[in-house]
């Protein structure tokens, strides 16, 4: 045992102790694969265990509930998978993890185990975030993107037409906002993953880019980059169409307001789709989406978001745990888990699927977008260059230092991590 | 049997009695603690698979040109100066309150401690609502009092979010402070204070020579576990702030934590908690010299 090891396991065990569940699962005979999923997804996580238990009789998921907030459970994921002693089988995967993790050499390759033919039902995006260089580590389940949502009933009162254009949009906010009572347009700028995901849509409708993953280049320095940040500056100054408070808002925050009938815009994931419709919601029925804006007017590349699944190699049954790869991402499983949650599927199939559909019409609205979106760098140290650029971001958003210097220290400091990338 | 033999039969007694105690110590605080040491001078990341290389002292010395490490030993400095002065001002005046007998007096002094017994992060997460700029208290009452034009954005601004987070840690732990004075306090025995009322002595004059000089003892180790933790805080920072805006709040904690857990850069992360230690060591030092120096006053 490694020195680094032996203290995360001290912790895996003090941090495990959270996700523990009452009975034991290693008292049954066969198998039991091991997985952590959010408290909020496990419902729907259970029918999937269920049908698979019932395919591979003596083989049983162990649905191991963890924390919603995506970072609580990267450290969980991480301090499991550190220990090396098979504690989960399957692993739950954000989109950003995948190189750290398998860098790491914590998990296993699975091209062996699905051909070119079963990757090729994937949405291309979405299965191109799974390899790391040049191996597939990981199967896409959900996928994300960036979205404009809009008050419909506001801008079609106001004779406004939807905005493709950042400048539309500061137009259209700006003529229909009474702050504070309503915003016009509510984002994400905590110093969070969430910011990154949000900048990086105003950035390429700038035309810019961050970090090129081939090339390794950093474009923070280029004028496209100040003009990006320029916008987030601009619509947080007094006047503007942010609330100041945006800089420690995350999603929730956001879709509050929001659904509150408290903005015009809001920048957000599909997921505020089907709660903004509830009962309840004080603008059920009111709501529109578009792509994020652009300069030029052309429909916005969101930032490509989504879960997948991996095989952890410390696992005991890495040939079963294949097996529930392959059942969860069929597409019978995609309905099964879709239709209930109103995520969006990560086969092309079931974007297609008239079940699905019928249930989520969002879905036909949000294929065009979805085509376009455009994933993070894969990165074994996605995770420092992320932050690094979350906290020059917000220094130049609280004023801590000035837009440019800001971005170019934030340039300077993504070089060096990159340098000593292996 | 001599009375030499007995006594030395009592100590093996006793330090076998101590033995168990020891041995589980050793394995859950020190083993792990010199695992750390051992760590923060190897270089272990992502760049060989986390598999350790002896690094000497060069990991150790990334912190020197490291000015995120520098602001986070600059935030938690002033993080733990701030919280510990508020809350020993404080929670003086809680316990000079809770000392004098008034109806009701045992119920207050249960009531008080609330704060402390409940879990940080579910504390945390109550400020940071109520910090929020727009459903947040905060704004609502400076509103209310007729004292806030457009809301603050409390946890958006550096100054702002450092004074949050300082307030919501006072509020935790002003009791704990409070009461061990109040320990203190009733340990000051009533007829000396009632000697010096006799010889003419005021109330004022009864606090400052004879109250305060007594209670040292108690500020002392106040003072001390407060600053420890304070030096030690993660939980309410991480919660509340991420370490935003900017890296404004990050302490050193949150910082030795994201290298491990998130950049799985593990020897420059205990490199950052052993520094950090070392620090808290030097400033318990100064705390508690300074502390005997004015009882020998």
């Amino acid at each position: 045992m490694t020195p680094s090891r032996a203290g995360a396991a001290a912790l895996a065990l003090l941090l495990g102790g959270i996700g523990c569940r009452s009975e034991d699962p290693s008292r049954l005979p066969g198998i039991t694969l091991r997985m952590l999923v959010p408290a909020n997804e496990r419902p729907f996580w259970l029918p999937l265990a269920e049908s698979f238990a019932r395919s591979y009789p003596g083989v049983r998921i162990d649905l191991e509930e963890g924390p919603v907030p995506t970072d609580l459970r990267e450290s969980l994921t991480t301090s499991a998978l550190l220990s090396g002693d098979g504690a989960f089988d399957v692993v739950y995967l954000d989109v950003t993890w995948t190189a750290k993790l398998a860098a790491a050499g914590w998990l296993l390759p699975l091209e062996d185990a699905f051909g070119e033919e079963e990757r090729d039902a994937f949405l291309p995006q979405a299965l191109a975030a799974g390899v790391f260089r040049g191996r597939l580590y990981r199967l896409p389940f959900r996928t994300d993107v960036g979205l404009l949502y809009y008050r419909a009933d506001l801008l079609a009162a106001a004779g406004i037409a939807p905005p493709r254009t950042f400048a539309g949009l500061e137009d259209a906010a700006r003529r229909l906002q009474s702050p504070p009572g309503r915003w016009g347009f509510l984002w994400q700028g905590a110093q969070y993953e969430g910011l990154v995901c949000f900048f990086l849509e105003v950035l390429r409708g700038h035309g810019g880019s961050w970090i090129d993953p081939e090339t390794l280049a950093v474009g923070l320095e280029e004028p496209e980059a100040a003009a990006a940040l320029d916008f987030l500056l601009r619509s947080r100054a007094p006047g503007g169409i942010s609330p100041e408070g945006v800089g420690a808002y995350k999603e929730e925050e956001t879709r509050h307001l929001f659904q509150s009938g408290r903005a015009v815009f809001l920048r957000s994931w599909p997921y505020v789709w089907s709660l903004s419709q509830r009962e309840g919601s004080a603008v059920a029925g009111k709501v529109g989406v578009l792509p994020v804006p652009t300069l030029s007017g052309a429909p916005g590349a969101g930032t490509l978001g989504g879960w997948g699944l991996a095989v952890a190699r410390s696992s005991r049954h890495p040939r079963e745990a294949l097996e529930f790869l392959r059942h969860a991402t069929s597409l019978e499983s995609q309905r099964a888990f879709c239709e209930p949650t109103g995520f969006a599927p990560a086969r092309k199939d079931a974007w297609r699927d008239p079940a699905l559909l019928a249930a989520n019409p969002f879905l036909a609205d949000l294929e065009r977008v979805h085509a376009s979106a455009a994933p993070r760098p894969v990165l074994a140290r996605y995770a420092q260059a992320s932050d690094i650029l979350q906290r020059h971001l917000t220094a130049a958003l609280a004023g801590l230092a000035p837009p440019r210097e800001a971005l170019a220290a934030a340039a300077r400091e993504t070089r060096i991590v990159l340098g000593e990338a292996p | 049997m001599t009375a030499g033999a007995l006594a030395r039969r009592a100590r093996r007694e006793r330090a076998l009695l101590l033995l168990p105690v020891l041995v589980l110590l050793s394995l859950v605080v020190a083993v792990p603690a010199l695992r750390v040491v051992v760590l923060g001078f190897t270089r272990t990341d992502l760049a060989d698979g986390l598999v350790s290389s002896w690094a000497g002292l060069t990991t150790h010395a990334r912190t020197l040109a490291d000015g995120r490490f520098a602001a986070a030993l600059r935030n938690t400095v002033l993080f733990t100066g701030l919280s510990v002065l508020l809350e020993v001002t404080l929670g003086t005046a809680l316990a000079l309150l809770l000392d004098r007998s008034f109806r009701g007096r045992g119920a207050l002094r249960a009531v008080v401690l609330v704060p402390w017994a409940l879990p940080t992060s579910v504390m945390a997460l109550a400020w940071a609502w109520i910090f929020h700029d727009t459903f947040g208290m905060a704004n609502d009452l400076l509103g209310r009092l007729g004292l806030a034009g457009e809301p603050v954005a409390w946890l958006a601004q550096p100054a702002t979010a450092m004074a949050a987070l300082v307030v919501a840690d006072a509020w935790k732990t002003t009791p704990f402070v409070a009461l061990i004075l109040l320990a203190g306090l009733q340990g000051i025995p009533a007829d000396v204070l009632e000697a010096a009322r006799v010889d003419g002595a005021g109330a004022l004059q009864r606090f400052r020579r004879i109250t305060l000089p007594l209670l040292v003892p108690s500020f002392v180790v106040a003072t001390l576990f407060r600053a420890i933790q304070a030096w030690g805080a993660f939980d309410i920072v991480y919660v509340m702030t991420g370490g935003g805006p900017g890296g404004s709040t990050e302490t050193l904690a949150l910082y030795a934590y994201q290298s491990w857990f998130r950049y799985l850069d593990f020897g420059y992360g205990a490199a950052i908690a052993l520094q950090g230690m070392l620090l808290a060591l030097v400033l318990a030092a100064v705390v508690v010299r300074l502390a005997s120096r004015r009882e020998v006053e």
